[in-house]
Order: C-alpha cells, then sequence, then structure tokens
C-alpha cells in the first residue's frame, strides 16, 4: 500500500450529538451547531481553530449550501467547505473527505456535522413525501414508490433466492432494541420479540413496521485533524482513520446490476485493502440499518459472513456481544434514531466511542478496530471507513 | 418547501429532452425501448446515447410487453397522502422479454396474488390526455 493513501494519516479528536429523538423546537441548524459544540469542547480546541466544514442537506432546513449556513450560525468563517449529497452514504462519505482535504493541505482541522428535524419539523406524511421526492420524477415517483418499496424489494429477493426468513429479518430488530435499552437517550427503548415485530402490520411487504427504521430529530458533530496535529494538541486517545472506500452502481432500482450483491462488496473490500486488516480483524461495526433485511445484506457485502447467510449469522446471535461482529451496539436507526442524513453518524459516534473504551456497560472488551459503512438510495450508494485506535497503525 | 396541499396530489411525469419519444409511445398504448445500431445494446431507459457504447445511432422499437417479475413488494403505507386510497397496491421489477428491467405498479387484480417469476403484459393507463402510465398486469 502507497503512502500516499489516507492509511493512519487522520484522527478523529472530537465527538459530539444533540439530543436525539423527538426534540421540539429546535432547528437542524441548531442540532448541528449544539452537536459541534459538544465535539469542540471533547477536542479541547475553541471554534476558532476550525478551518473546514462538511455537511449535508437537511430535509426541514431550506438551505441549499447548509454547510454554509451552519458555519455562519456558528460564528466561523472556514476557508473549506462543502454540502455533500449521495443520500445515506454521505456520511462515510464526509470522514473519506475530510480525510483527505487535511491530508491535501486543503485544511488543518475539519468539522464534519449534519442534523435534521424529521419528527418535530415536518408532519409525518411531509417527511415521507420527502422520501419520495429523492425518487426519480419519470420512472418512479408517478407510481407512488417510496424508497422503502426498493429497499423491500431488494430484501424479498433475498428471502427468494437465499431462503432468509420474516423471523431472521425481525431478529434484527429485537437485537438492536436489544442494544439500545442500554444507550442513555436512545428513541426506543422498550424491548421487542420476533412475534412483536411480525405482528406491528405492513408497511410495504416482507418489512414491517417494526423491521423499519426510525423518524427522529438529532445531530451529530466530529472533529478531524492530522495524526500529527492531534499529537501536538495532547490529545488523549486520537482514533485514526485507516480505510475508505465508496462504490456507486446505478442510480434507479431497475439498473442495479443484482439486488442481493450490492457496491458495499466493492467500497469495502477498497477499505480493507486501504487499512490492511480484513473483516475477520473488525471487532466492532456500524451497519447502516434503515431496515432490517439491509443489515443482512451488508453483514454478507461486508465480509462477515458468506453471501446468503446473513439470516443464518444474526439469528446465531453473531451480530450482537459475544459474537463475531457487535453491531449497532447503540441501537442503530431501527432504535437508537434516524434524523435522516444525520443517522449514519450515530453509527460512527458509537464506535469511535467504543474504540475510546467510553461506552460503560454497553462495551465490546478490547475494540480497537472497528468498521462503519453507509449507504443510501436503494443501495445506489455506498460508503465504507475503517477506523483504528493507536495500535492498530 | 413542499406544502401539503401538493403532497395530495400525484406527481406526474414531466418529459424530458431524453424521454419524449417513450412518453409519446406510451399515449399512443406501445413501450418503445431503444436499440443501438452499434453495439446491439437494448436500453430503457430513453437516453441520449447508448449507456453501452455512447453511440448516438439509436432506434426505438416497440417491446413485445411481456416480461416476468423479477422481484416486488405489495404497499400498505402509501409514501404521502397522494396514494393514500390506493394501497394495497403490489410494486414489481419486471424483466421485459427483451432484456430490460422496469419498475411499474400491478394492476386488474389482487396484489396479494404476485408471485416471483409470474408472466405479465404492460397496460398502458392514462391518467390524462397527454399521459400514460405504463403498468402490468397477470399474462
Amino acid at each position: 500500500m502507497s503512502d500516499s493513501t489516507l492509511r493512519g494519516k487522520v484522527a478523529v479528536i472530537g465527538i459530539g450529538m444533540s439530543p436525539v429523538g423527538k426534540v421540539p423546537g429546535r432547528s437542524p441548524l441548531w442540532l448541528a451547531a449544539d452537536a459541534s459544540k459538544k465535539a469542540l469542547a471533547d477536542a479541547g480546541l475553541d471554534k476558532s481553530a476550525v478551518d473546514g466544514v462538511l455537511s449535508c442537506h437537511a430535509f426541514a432546513s431550506p438551505f441549499h449550501r447548509f454547510s454554509v449556513a451552519l458555519s455562519e450560525y456558528f460564528g466561523i468563517q472556514p476557508t473549506f467547505s462543502n454540502t455533500l449529497q449521495v443520500s445515506g452514504a454521505t456520511a462515510a462519505t464526509m470522514f473519506n473527505i475530510g480525510a483527505a482535504a487535511i491530508q491535501g493541505g486543503l485544511a488543518k482541522v475539519v468539522l464534519v456535522t449534519a442534523g435534521d428535524s424529521l419528527m418535530t419539523g415536518l408532519t409525518p406524511d411531509m417527511a415521507l413525501r420527502s422520501l419520495t421526492e429523492s425518487r426519480d420524477q419519470q420512472y418512479e415517483m408517478p407510481f407512488g414508490i417510496p424508497v422503502a418499496n426498493t429497499f423491500a424489494m431488494t430484501a424479498h429477493r433475498h428471502m427468494k433466492e437465499f431462503g432468509t426468513t420474516a423471523e431472521q429479518l425481525a431478529e434484527v430488530a429485537v437485537v438492536s432494541r436489544r442494544h439500545a435499552s442500554r444507550t442513555p437517550g436512545a428513541q426506543q427503548t422498550k424491548p421487542i420479540t420476533v412475534d412483536d415485530v411480525l405482528n406491528s402490520g405492513w408497511v410495504t411487504t416482507p418489512y414491517h413496521k417494526l423491521d423499519c427504521s426510525l423518524i427522529s430529530d438529532g445531530g451529530a458533530a466530529f472533529i478531524l485533524t492530522s495524526a500529527e496535529h492531534a499529537k501536538e494538541l495532547g490529545i488523549a486517545k486520537p482514533i485514526y482513520i485507516l480505510g475508505g472506500g465508496e462504490c456507486y452502481t446505478h442510480e434507479h432500482i431497475f439498473l442495479m446490476p443484482s439486488l442481493t450483491s450490492t457496491g458495499a462488496i466493492t467500497s469495502s473490500r477498497k477499505a480493507y485493502e486501504m487499512a490492511a486488516y480484513g473483516p475477520k480483524d473488525m471487532h466492532v461495526a456500524g451497519v447502516y440499518d434503515c431496515f432490517t433485511g439491509t443489515v443482512i445484506m451488508m453483514l454478507e457485502d461486508l465480509g462477515f459472513c458468506p453471501k446468503g447467510e446473513g439470516g443464518r449469522f444474526v439469528a446465531d446471535g453473531q451480530m450482537t456481544y459475544g459474537g463475531q461482529i457487535p453491531s449497532n451496539t447503540h441501537g442503530g436507526l431501527l432504535s437508537f434514531a434516524h434524523p435522516g442524513m444525520p443517522g449514519s453518524f450515530f453509527h460512527f459516534h458509537e464506535v469511535i466511542a467504543q474504540l475510546r473504551g467510553q461506552c460503560g456497560e454497553r462495551q465490546v472488551v478490547g475494540a480497537e478496530l472497528g468498521l462503519v459503512h453507509s449507504l443510501g438510495a436503494g443501495f445506489a450508494t455506498n460508503a465504507t471507513t475503517i477506523l483504528g485506535t493507536e495500535n492498530t497503525l | 418547501m413542499i406544502s401539503s396541499e401538493d403532497a395530495k396530489q400525484k406527481p406526474v411525469p414531466s418529459p424530458d429532452a431524453d424521454s419524449a419519444a417513450l412518453w409519446r409511445g406510451l399515449r399512443d398504448g406501445v413501450l418503445l425501448l431503444q436499440h443501438c445500431d452499434d453495439c446491439r445494446n437494448v436500453q430503457y431507459y430513453q437516453q441520449g446515447m447508448c449507456r453501452n457504447c455512447g453511440s448516438e445511432s439509436l432506434t426505438h422499437r416497440a417491446a413485445s410487453g411481456r416480461g416476468k417479475v423479477h422481484s416486488f413488494s405489495v404497499v400498505h403505507r402509501a409514501p404521502g397522502p397522494a396514494f393514500k386510497d390506493d394501497v394495497p397496491y403490489a410494486v414489481l421489477l419486471v424483466d421485459l422479454a427483451e432484456g430490460p428491467r422496469m419498475i411499474r405498479t400491478y394492476t386488474g387484480g389482487n396484489p396479494e396474488d404476485v408471485s416471483f417469476d409470474m408472466d405479465v403484459v404492460l397496460v398502458c393507463d392514462a391518467i390524462d390526455d397527454e399521459t400514460a402510465l405504463p403498468r402490468f398486469r397477470r399474462a
């Protein structure tokens, strides 16, 4: 691996999140700014240290240039900024791009942040409508095809090809809820069973209500800087970006090369190659979980189990404590919170906190290497980031 | 911003420079596919160049309208108020006999009857004088 890659060059030195779940009376800008304040405090830095800002669109905010609006709101004038949009995959791309900008000298300290208020800033119908509006105006929208439906068709095909069962899908929701029950501030913490999921009513087959992620308010933020600068600042436990990869296989679901094998295979392979670690080396993962079946397919495509065995892998307890890869230990989009674009940032927050050893009773003992996978738009967009402690460099 | 009033209306497709012929064809009851004269790629949706080789020498030919269900999902919770009265309805991914895959809704039958590999045939469903939406019914 050449020295020009990102491996180990950039560290996350601050993390923060706003209150999540139902947060009435707070705008997307406030949610992002509140998280940003906390991330800076965590890093021990003043806002004047930030010279780069990356963010993404908020459904409940009218700003096209959210990163620029946020800088004004937060009272800073960065010299590197962008508002990125590759749907749910944007979170991991922001870590990759922020790291590249630092390594390339475009910025020294980058604030990566997102905030949105899908729960109280929009009515539920408007929130759903916002999701359909990201679908193609000619070939999808006129037919009433919500984004949930495109994911549902991939899961349905997975069930047909590999015998994945509704109970196995439901198990993902059950495990995520159990994880959330130990996470302070999580939106949904009441334990559920497989039967609860199967009896929660259809949304779009094969998905029941409890197979689907939440609709929430919330924001998260991270401070990135070079490994050298992290040392100069005396950061106690920097978490390093070891590898990043992305893959964009299609825009329209009907041009997805295979409904059951996704761009996550390529994005994660690129990230593993850069990190010089493989899936068996990971101790903890944040796996984008907009729907239960999404997790089963991702556990396969990220290399944690063979293709077609994701359902059995989950049912065997392999995605929780004591299993092969404890995943979404905060509860994920299914139970912690899903405010849209910020959703995947909570996976980053959790994996970084796990690698720092700050997760209390949720702590995965000895976690040194973690993977976060973000995806969106019916698997159109995939991005993977691998993170590690100093010991893993 | 989207107003609640707008959200009650079903979106109507607005053809663009790449797709005007497709929507004219559907209004006239045929599904046009683009056949590349240079590499013989058959493509859907409509665009100004071949997705495979970049050639702009594309011929529109009417599809047979026959296909098989590759995957499907029955929508029970509508994506917004415009589709609330339509549920439950089945969304299909259909592999056309000519090769390309399309996403469409099922019509003319109980959505619960849809199955994998079911044979389906195209129906052009006129929603106004200018526009017909392609859907599929059981063959």
